[in-house]
This record gives C-alpha cells, sequence and structure tokens, in this order.
C-alpha cells in the first residue's frame, strides 16, 4: 500500500495501481533517474565502476529479498546461482556463439530452473535446514563447475567475447552503466509489480504464516518453486551481468561469503521491501568501498596491521548495528521519517 | 508539498555525500605536459629521451629537474586468506620504495641503475579482500591519480584486470603465477614460475633419485580450491606419464581443513602412491603433513612417500612451525631461504632493520614485495630513460620499461634473473627445488620450465 498525503485519494483504478503518485514521488523520481543516469559524464571511472557493481548487486538483492523476504525461505546459496546464471551466459556466448541480448535472459532463466531444482526440498524443510539445504546448493555448484572443465574451463575460468547490443558496443563502462542501469529499472520495477500479484501475496501469506497459508488454500509447493524461480531468475541475471562485466568467468567470482552479505544488505536495508534491498546494496557496498578508503590512512595512522579486515569488520558492524536498533533497516527509518514529516507539527 | 521537496533534496544530499565520498578523484591525464630535460641527478648519467631535442615549448614552465612523483603499487589481499602474505608484501613495498627514495639506486649490487634525483615513488595500495570488483575499482582509482603500473594479488582479480591492463597499456607485476597469465599473454609479470612448471620440475628432480625398476606412481594432492586444481590440467599428466610416471589420481584437501586429511592420505597409502603433487597454502599443508607423519608416511618413514608442493606453500613458514615433523617436504618455485647467504636477503634484512627495527615482518612474502617494488620502480626508471618522466604514459612504462627489463638480479632471492619482453611476461627461466632435511631448508637444484598450459579455449 503506498501512503498518501492527506488530501490525495486514488479517483480511478489506474491511479490506485500506480507506483508512483504524487508530484513529489515524480519529483524525487526525477531527480535520482537525472543523478544516476549523468554519473558517467561527472564521476570518475572509479566511482563509475563502483556503480556498475551496485546496480548489478541491486538486481541480485531484489531476487534475493522476493525469496527471503517476501516469502520466507532464507537462502544463502544465492552466490551460487549467481553463478549459475554467469557460467551460462559465458557458455552460451563464448562457446555457443550466442548473442548477448539473448545469452541474458537465457542465463537468467536457467538460474531460475535450477533454483527450481534446489527448491524442491523447501517443501519438507524450513527455517534453519533450508538454509542449510541452501549451502549446500551453492557447493554442489561450485563442484559442478570445476567438474564439468570442457564445459565451464574448470579452475582457469572461461573467457567471453566483448559484447555488443544492437551494434552498440557494450565494452565502453559507460555503456555498460547505462545498459545495468536500465536492468536495474526494468528488475526495480518486476519486484515491485511481483508484490501485488496473486503469486506475491501467496508469498507473503507463506512467509508470515505457512500452515495458515495452506490451510486458507495456497498452494504451498507451488508457490515455494516459484519464488525459489524468480528469485534464482533475479540472480542468475545478476551473474551473467557481473561475468560480461569482467568478460571472464571463474568461479572466484562468485565466492560463499557473497551470499552472507547479500542476506546482510537485506537486514540493513529492509526485509521484504524492494526499496529495502536498493538501499541494502548501496549501503554495503559504500561501506565495503569506505573500508578500502580509509585503509591506508588508519595504517599510516596506528599500524600497518590495521588495515587488515577492515572490508569485513566495517559492514559486519553495520549488520549488527541494525540487527540491534533498527531491525527492520533503512526503508523503515526513511517512512518513519517520512511519516514523522508529514504529520509535522503534531 | 514543500515538505516533500526539503525532503526529496534531503536524501539526495544524504545519498550524495557518502557517494561522493566514496568518489575517486576527478580523471587526471596520466601525460602531463611538463617539460623534457636531461637529468644527470644522483650520480645517473642517463639522458631522458627527447631531452636534447626538445626546446620546451613557452607555455611548459618546467624547469630542469622539477620533482616528478611517480606511483608505484596496486591492490593487496589483506583481507581473506592471503592476508597475512599481502601484508608481509606491502610491507616489502613499503620499506623498498622508501630505500629507493633515499638512496636513488635500484638495488645496492645495482649501483649503476640509479634514479634521478628529481623522481620520487609513491605507495598507492588499497585492500582488495581478494573481489574482483573491489580490484576494479581501486584499479580505476588508481589509475586516475596517475598510476602507470599495478599489481595483482589473486588470480580471479588478475583475470578480471588482465583485459583491462592491456587495453590501457599499464603492465602489472603480480604475485600469483597462474597459467591463465600466459595463454594468451597479457601484461601481467609475474616472479614465479606457474604452477604447472613448478610441478614438472618437482617431477624431473624426483626422477633423478629414483632407482626401482617399476614407473614411480604419481598423485595429486592438493588444495580444494582453483589454486590447488590450477595443476589438474591433461597437459600435466600427459608430461607426467610422458617422464615415466604413473598417473594414479587426485585428492583434494580443503584449503583449511577442519579435520585431518586421514581419509585422502589413506588412498594414496592404499594406491601406493610414491610421489604426490599439490599447491597449498600453509594453513593446508601443515595439518597435512602433520596427519601424514602421524600415519606413518613420508620420507624416512614406515611408508615412504615424497610430499612435493608448490609455491605459495613456503617452506620458509612451514619449516619453524614444523621442525623435523617436515623432514622431506619439497617446495618447487619459492624463493630462497630466508637465512641464505645471499646479498638479497641481506638487502632485506637491511631494509627492515632501517625500515621497521621494532616490526621486523617475517613473513617470505616480504621478499615479494620488495622484487615487486624493484620490477615496478626499474620498469619507470628504464621508461624514464627514454623519455622525460613529467610526459610518461603507461605505455611508455610497459613498452620501454617493463619489456625493456633485462637480467634483474635479485640477489639471489629469485633463482634466476628476471627478463621481460612483448610475449614474455614470466621473468624467471627457471624453477628452483627446496627440501626439508633435518629440520633445514636445503636447496635441490634448478630446473628449466617446461610451459605446461591447459588448452587454448
Amino acid at each position: 500500500m503506498i501512503r498518501l498525503p492527506s488530501g490525495t485519494y486514488a479517483q480511478d483504478y489506474g491511479q490506485d495501481a500506480a507506483l508512483v503518485r504524487t508530484k513529489a514521488n515524480w519529483a524525487f523520481l526525477a531527480i535520482v533517474i537525472v543523478f544516476v543516469f549523468t554519473i558517467p559524464q561527472w564521476a570518475s571511472n572509479s566511482f563509475l565502476a563502483l556503480s556498475t557493481v551496485i546496480g548489478i548487486t541491486i538486481i541480485s538483492a531484489h531476487g534475493l529479498n522476493i525469496l527471503t523476504g517476501n516469502c520466507g525461505l532464507v537462502s544463502l546459496g544465492h552466490s551460487g546461482f549467481m553463478m549459475v546464471g554467469g557460467y551460462a551466459l559465458a557458455i552460451l556466448c563464448a562457446k555457443g556463439g550466442l548473442p548477448f541480448w539473448l545469452a541474458l535472459p537465457i542465463s537468467g532463466l536457467m538460474a531460475g530452473v535450477v533454483g527450481i531444482i534446489f527448491g524442491l526440498p523447501s517443501l519438507r524443510i524450513k527455517g534453519f535446514y533450508l538454509i542449510m539445504a541452501t549451502v549446500a546448493a551453492y557447493f554442489i555448484i561450485h563442484w559442478l563447475v570445476l567438474q564439468f572443465r570442457s564445459l565451464t574451463g574448470g579452475t582457469e575460468g572461461l573467457r567471453v567475447p566483448s559484447p555488443d547490443l544492437f551494434g552498440l558496443s557494450l565494452k565502453d563502462r559507460a555503456h555498460y552503466f547505462y545498459f545495468v542501469m536500465v536492468l536495474v529499472v526494468i528488475a526495480t520495477i518486476v519486484a515491485k509489480n511481483i508484490l501485488r500479484t496473486r503469486a506475491g501475496r501467496a508469498f507473503v501469506a507463506i512467509r508470515d504464516n505457512d500452515l495458515a497459508a495452506e490451510v486458507m488454500g495456497v498452494n504451498l509447493f507451488s508457490y515455494k518453486l516459484q519464488a525459489f524461480f524468480i528469485g534464482n531468475v533475479f540472480a542468475g541475471i545478476a551473474g551473467g551481468l557481473s561475468v560480461q562485466y569482467y568478460l571472464y568467468a571463474n568461479v572466484e567470482q562468485f565466492p560463499f561469503f557473497d551470499s552472507v552479505w547479500l542476506l546482510g544488505m537485506l537486514i540493513v536495508g529492509g526485509m521484504g521491501s524492494v526499496s529495502g534491498a536498493i538501499y541494502g546494496a548501496i549501503a554495503i557496498k559504500l561501506l565495503q568501498q569506505l573500508a578500502t578508503k580509509i585503509g591506508p590512512p588508519l595504517a599510516d595512522l596506528v599500524n600497518p596491521q590495521a588495515a587488515v579486515g577492515l572490508g569485513l569488520i566495517l559492514p559486519s558492524l553495520a549488520i549488527i548495528l541494525f540487527l540491534i536498533f533498527a531491525p527492520r533497516g533503512i526503508s523503515h527509518i526513511w517512512e518513519r521519517l517520512r511519516n514523522y514529516y508529514q504529520a509535522w507539527p503534531f | 508539498m514543500k515538505r516533500y521537496w526539503i525532503l526529496s533534496l534531503l536524501a539526495i544530499v544524504l545519498v550524495t555525500l557518502p557517494l561522493m565520498t566514496a568518489c575517486g578523484e576527478d580523471e587526471v591525464e596520466t601525460t602531463t605536459t611538463a617539460a623534457a630535460v636531461t637529468t644527470t641527478a644522483g650520480g645517473a648519467t642517463e639522458t631522458t629521451g627527447d631531452a636534447t631535442e626538445t626546446t620546451a615549448p613557452a607555455e611548459t614552465t618546467t624547469t630542469v629537474g622539477e620533482p616528478v612523483t611517480l606511483y608505484v603499487g596496486g591492490t593487496f589481499a589483506l583481507t581473506g586468506a592471503y592476508a597475512e602474505d599481502c601484508a608481509a608484501v606491502l610491507a616489502g613495498f613499503q620499506d623498498y620504495v622508501q630505500y629507493v627514495n633515499d638512496n636513488k639506486v635500484i638495488a645496492p649490487w645495482h649501483t649503476d641503475w640509479t634514479i634521478p634525483a628529481n623522481i620520487t615513488f609513491e605507495l598507492l595500495w588499497a585492500d582488495d579482500a581478494l573481489d574482483p570488483a573491489k580490484t576494479l575499482t581501486i584499479y580505476e582509482d588508481q589509475k586516475s591519480k596517475g598510476m602507470m603500473v599495478s599489481r595483482v594479488s589473486g588470480s580471479p582479480e588478475g583475470m578480471a584486470l588482465k583485459d583491462l591492463l592491456v587495453e590501457d597499456n599499464i603492465g602489472a607485476t603480480s604475485q600469483s603465477t597462474s597459467p591463465a597469465y600466459l595463454q594468451p599473454v597479457g601484461n601481467i609479470f609475474t616472479n614465479a614460475p606457474i604452477y604447472t612448471d613448478e610441478m614438472a620440475s618437482v617431477a624431473e628432480w624426483f626422477l633423478e633419485s629414483w632407482t626401482e625398476t617399476r614407473a614411480p606412481r604419481v598423485a595429486y594432492l592438493t588444495a580444494d580450491s582453483p589454486l590447488g586444481r590450477n595443476i589438474d590440467i591433461p597437459q600435466m599428466q600427459e608430461y607426467l606419464v610422458s617422464l615415466g610416471y604413473e598417473f594414479v589420481g587426485a585428492q583434494f584437501v580443503p584449503m583449511v581443513p577442519t579435520a585431518p586429511p586421514t581419509t585422502q592420505l589413506a588412498w594414496l597409502k592404499d594406491n601406493k602412491v610414491d610421489l604426490t603433487l599439490g599447491v597449498m597454502v600453509n594453513p593446508g599443508s601443515q595439518p597435512t603433513v602433520k596427519e601424514a607423519v602421524r600415519l606413518g608416511m613420508g620420507v624416512g618413514q614406515e611408508y615412504e612417500i615424497t610430499f612435493a608442493l608448490g609455491n605459495p606453500a613456503h617452506l620458509q613458514i612451514f619449516l619453524p612451525d614444523m621442525g623435523a615433523t617436515g623432514n622431506g617436504v619439497v617446495v618447487a618455485g619459492d624463493f630462497c631461504a630466508q637465512d641464505a647467504d645471499v646479498p638479497g636477503i641481506k638487502f632485506a634484512d637491511m631494509l627492515q632493520d632501517t625500515y621497521r627495527p621494532n616490526k621486523k615482518n617475517t613473513n617470505i612474502m616480504y621478499l615479494d614485495g620488495v622484487i615487486e617494488g624493484m620490477t615496478q620502480i626499474l620498469a619507470l626508471r628504464l621508461a624514464a630513460m627514454e623519455v622525460d618522466p613529467a610526459k610518461l604514459t603507461a605505455e611508455d612504462v610497459l613498452k620501454k620499461g617493463y619489456w625493456q627489463i633485462k637480467d634483474l638480479d635479485t640477489g639471489g632471492i629469485s633463482v634466476s634473473k628476471y627478463t621481460y619482453g612483448e610475449g614474455n611476461v614470466q621473468g624467471v627461466d627457471s624453477c628452483r627445488i627446496q627440501q626439508v632435511e633435518n629440520a633445514q631448508i636445503v636447496e635441490k637444484g634448478a630446473y628449466p620450465l617446461r610451459n605446461i598450459l591447459p588448452s587454448e579455449q
């Protein structure tokens, strides 16, 4: 439900269903879009690279948010499904000769299908046991990638040809950034709308109380698998984008720890909230970048070892602090701030 | 409505501020328009390229010997499995750069390779946390500051940078020695043999002392990671068979085992393996060898078997912890022992005594930092002899620097002198074999590189 300022009413179904309702919403959106899409014009290459990586992470976080935040199926195998998408794209482009624009959606679908396979136990197990099953999924995928050397290149990985999109070279970092950002917008709209579908409502019902949902007629098996499929399609596309960005696929690009960070992003941003996935991805990535930035001066100031592990400590600390002081994440803080401001001075 | 506007602006400011904080400096041109000059400072007799024929344009106000700062360094994986190693590499880099700035020579044994007095080197570094994404942002950040060299801390980071380095004509030194750097050849310059060649050297060495009439049985006992699995390629197996080995199979041990690898070791015993080959880091090799000795396996043990590992399983770290328990263990492709009587070790000791007297870094990878620093600074020096230092471009440093490095002597730290060139990114020409004997590191010789590479994709 979208909260509206007093005096603003929906007068028809179209208005009621609109994602952006008020002029202020439109203005805010326009500013964000202008800010984001002008980044290549004013930002350094370093910032452009960071923004591209953040964009890819947002897409992946949206997928995990649908699976974990909305459907309550906590997954620690998300990085593995990104690996499936990444390798699918690499194989399709490098070995199959498929164009990038075709390989990318296929890689997403493949990750989704693999997600369904590993999602099958979710009917019988949940909570901690499901988490362990998804951890196992990651390591099985990792192992399979290393075993099928002729297909995946094994430990050496696979080199991916430079992408073209209808004649436009995506090797150009700015072009690739724009492409990723367009996909981020599409992914955000899709993620937002999924929650307003029958399936989205079923996801939330399952998350809140699966027994009650089943009694109410929600087909748990079907909807849990749908959640796995949809969430992992996002992961697969993010993995494909990541591989295409580096023009190289390797298992070490998708470490297990990335799954943990993605969960951390949802905690910091706000589990179950579409905007939370965005805030969380930005916050954690910026904190990691901040650690990189302050590492050298800190080492000079204190001692050389002071910078060791800083990239893990800062985001971890943020996750702990959010869990204690703001368990509903940045999106909830923002919502409270907005509500307070709307009601001000009352 | 006004409140929404204010809130929107506030949000933008909140979002923008941290972004700007995280943002690197604006792009700066790596080629400046400072004048080319003849430099004969610090005892150097070289003349910077183009200098004699250049009459500096009026608008370029740089005078002879104007100070120039050149950046060296790159990314270091200070978070993750290689944190200790990389911290040592960084320490080596820091001390070496300080030494060059103080003394204006490449090394005590290369006193003729001087650095012009107006050139100062500055180390740029950041923690890449073994993350390709971070590596990329750091690389761009450092490039934007004008850095014309770089470094690679691990294979995935190297592969993420490989094409970009070629595109930007930037040469990078590396502590990792993935065969993938050599095929196709990029701009990543290694200072140790690739892992497969290290294994080939061990196999050749082992055969020299093989006296039995049957074929020796070899198996991989290697880390269960891309690092360890680098050697598990058909070309490696074919080479072993061509030498006369019977290849038995492969066993994998976690990078950092949480339980003794008894099953894997028992498998080796059951299959009567004589020699194992593998690439591990010390947290993996030490518990493995300890368990092997407990099971009565090893050189001089009830079950005679030789455990051979490739660099980065440094005996210099392994030995102090293991002592005589490590007897018979072989490592290929590493630097010399830290107590070796060679100029390089004396130099490294002097650096530590001078620049970190109370916080000596005992990790062998300190030497890697010295060597990588030496390589980068030599590349910059060679390029600066051809082109005005203030006008240097990354391409100059690559083509007139890295590619021109010939016979760089590391004072005996590495097995051979380093020679690089176009298409030649592997500096050494042979592989050193070391073995633990009576709790001492003993040099067993050097073997030629065999260039065992995976098939090109």
